[in-house]
């Protein structure tokens, strides 16, 4: 069975190209505009394998939702994985620090992008 | 003129805290004097009042020097500000103005900027959006393609596989088929030569009746003759005549046991050249049975063009799948580039920001002069907001191309690789 990823990020065209390339890669895709949307799917019950979510972004960025997403129950495990602009190396380590799994500084290409998750999500 | 007045107030400054040092140090000097002498206390304040004025005097001196020559650096100011007519400083006026206005009006001019990138990168984000939805497009027709030369794929395997074998099982058998049909070819021809040779075995006999025929004749008519004989010979050739009688008897049943013999002989002759003619019919048509064998080679030609045929359909079909393979990884590529799209957003964002910023501290250079009691300091300078700059920059390109400009040195650390796994 495919594995289901949630991509979080505000930019439609970031949206629409990983949805793309992801699907490609054998993945099913839900998508969340910003931080307090994903939020919200999780608490509706949605429960991803993965989540790859952007930094910058407005209502909630991504670093904001990553603690947020920790603490909520049965959240606690999954890989969550940025994708940004920001490569600032405190970022970074706060990143890590309030739960993620990696941080890929755009633009990544498809193929590496795909190649990382499949080495996060082992039988994808 | 802001710049001298500031001098002015300066000057003024100055001069009261020199009054008021000099007052101090008076103040200080009697009350160290009434504290060790009760008055009049002149002898002491004899001996003391040289080192105290003088020590009094020092800074006064050093003071009033430096305000000499502020104050004369200040009156230089006022008596040039002076000199200039009224065209003159009707004209400075006039300028100031002139660059007011104009730096008002940076205003606009920044907002349509700012605009103009926002349309670009509005009309970027489109375009950007159609591509990918053409390749979205895309993808799903190849998908159901790609599922087609999936099956075409497992279908040309099998079918080649299924060739091959059947076509090494046909292999035995065309090949036993072939020895069968040899082998039988091989006995009619056998079969057709031993009854030819009996046929000619049986008709050689033919010559062989004329000359019993000839004998019988010959002995008849020597019978006939004797019996004549016997006859001339009277009683005494009675018995001769008897015995002359019983030999032409004996030749003409010989006559007619050799016709007999010759009319079975020439039926028999006939009747193997009828099995003759029949055997040779039936080997040609073994012969002709070869053309069998032929279209069993052709058969197994054609099924090995076949195989090959069948092999060469599957590597077609395999290349166009590897095609399709590698077109799905150059544009999964061509997706990860689009991903520039959103970084060059974002710098234009920033550039957007700051373009904003320029604009706002622009107005306050234009607006701040006019504001009452204003020192002459600025909260920000062009050099602060750049500086400022540099530390917020989120990627690392944008940290490159601020320090080949400006130069500087950046607090953020941009070092660590693109794909980072904690």
């Amino acid at each position: 069975m495919a594995k289901t990823i949630l991509v979080v990020d505000d930019s439609l065209t970031m949206v629409m190209s990983l949805k793309t390339t992801l699907s490609l890669g054998g993945f099913q895709v839900e998508t969340a505009n910003n931080g307090q949307q994903a939020i919200d799917k999780l608490k509706g019950g949605f429960k991803p394998d993965l989540v790859l979510t952007d930094i910058n972004m407005p209502v909630m960025g991504g670093l904001e939702m990553i603690g947020k997403v920790r603490a909520l129950p049965g959240c606690r495990f999954f890989p969550i994985l940025t994708l940004t602009t920001e490569s600032e190396a405190a970022k970074r380590d706060e990143g890590r620090r309030l739960g993620a799994t990696g941080w890929l500084v755009k633009p990544v290409s498809g193929n590496d992008l795909i190649k990382v998750i499949k080495q996060i999500l082992p039988g994808a | 003129m802001m710049d001298r007045d500031l001098r002015l107030r300066r000057i003024r400054r100055r001069l009261l805290i020199q009054v008021a040092f000099g007052l101090l140090c008076n103040v200080l000097l009697f009350l160290v004097l009434s504290r060790f002498q009760e008055p009049p206390f002149i002898p002491d304040w004899m001996r003391i009042a040289g080192p105290l004025a003088v020590l009094n005097i020092m800074p006064l001196l050093i003071v009033e020097r430096w305000n000499w020559t502020m104050g004369r650096r200040a009156v230089s100011d006022m008596r040039a500000f002076g000199q200039l007519n009224f065209d003159e400083v009707s004209r400075e006026l006039a300028a100031r103005k002139a660059v007011e206005a104009d730096i008002k009006d940076c205003k606009p001019y920044i907002e349509v900027m700012h605009e103009q990138i926002g349309d670009s990168l509005a009309e970027s984000e489109r375009e950007v959006v159609v591509v990918i939805e053409q390749i979205d497009t895309l993808m799903g027709k190849t998908g159901k393609q790609r599922e087609h030369i999936a099956r075409s794929v497992k279908s040309a395997g099998e079918l080649t596989e299924n060739t091959q074998i059947r076509v090494e099982n046909n292999k035995g058998v065309i090949a036993a088929i072939e020895m069968q049909l040899e082998a039988q070819t091989g006995e009619f021809r056998s079969n057709f030569e031993r009854i030819q040779g009996l046929a000619a075995d049986v008709c050689s006999l033919t010559p062989l009746i004329k000359v019993i025929t000839t004998i019988a004749q010959q002995t008849s008519l020597l019978a006939l003759n004797a019996e004549i004989e016997a006859a001339h010979a009277g009683s005494a050739g009675r018995g001769f005549a008897v015995v002359a009688l019983e030999v032409r008897k004996l030749a003409v049943l010989s006559t007619q046991a050799a016709a007999d013999i010759a009319a079975k002989i020439n039926a028999t002759c006939k009747r193997v050249d009828e099995e003759m003619s029949s055997a040779q019919a039936s080997l040609e048509q073994h012969e002709a049975s070869s053309a069998m064998s032929h279209l069993a080679t052709d058969l197994g030609e054609m099924q090995l063009e076949f195989c090959k045929n069948s092999q060469l359909l599957l590597e077609v079909i395999t290349e166009v799948d590897a095609n399709y393979a590698e077109s799905v990884t150059r544009l999964a590529e061509a997706l990860g580039h689009i991903q520039f799209q959103d970084v060059m957003r974002q710098r234009m964002e920033h550039v957007q920001g700051a373009l904003v910023e320029m604009r706002d501290h622009l107005l306050q250079l234009a607006e701040r002069p006019d504001r009452p009691g204003w020192d002459g300091l600025f909260d920000t300078t062009f050099k602060t907001l750049l500086e400022s700059h540099l530390n917020s920059y989120k990627m690392a390109s944008q940290t490159v191309t601020h320090l080949a400009v400006a130069g500087g040195s950046s607090e953020s650390d941009h070092s660590r690789p693109a794909i980072e796994l904690f």
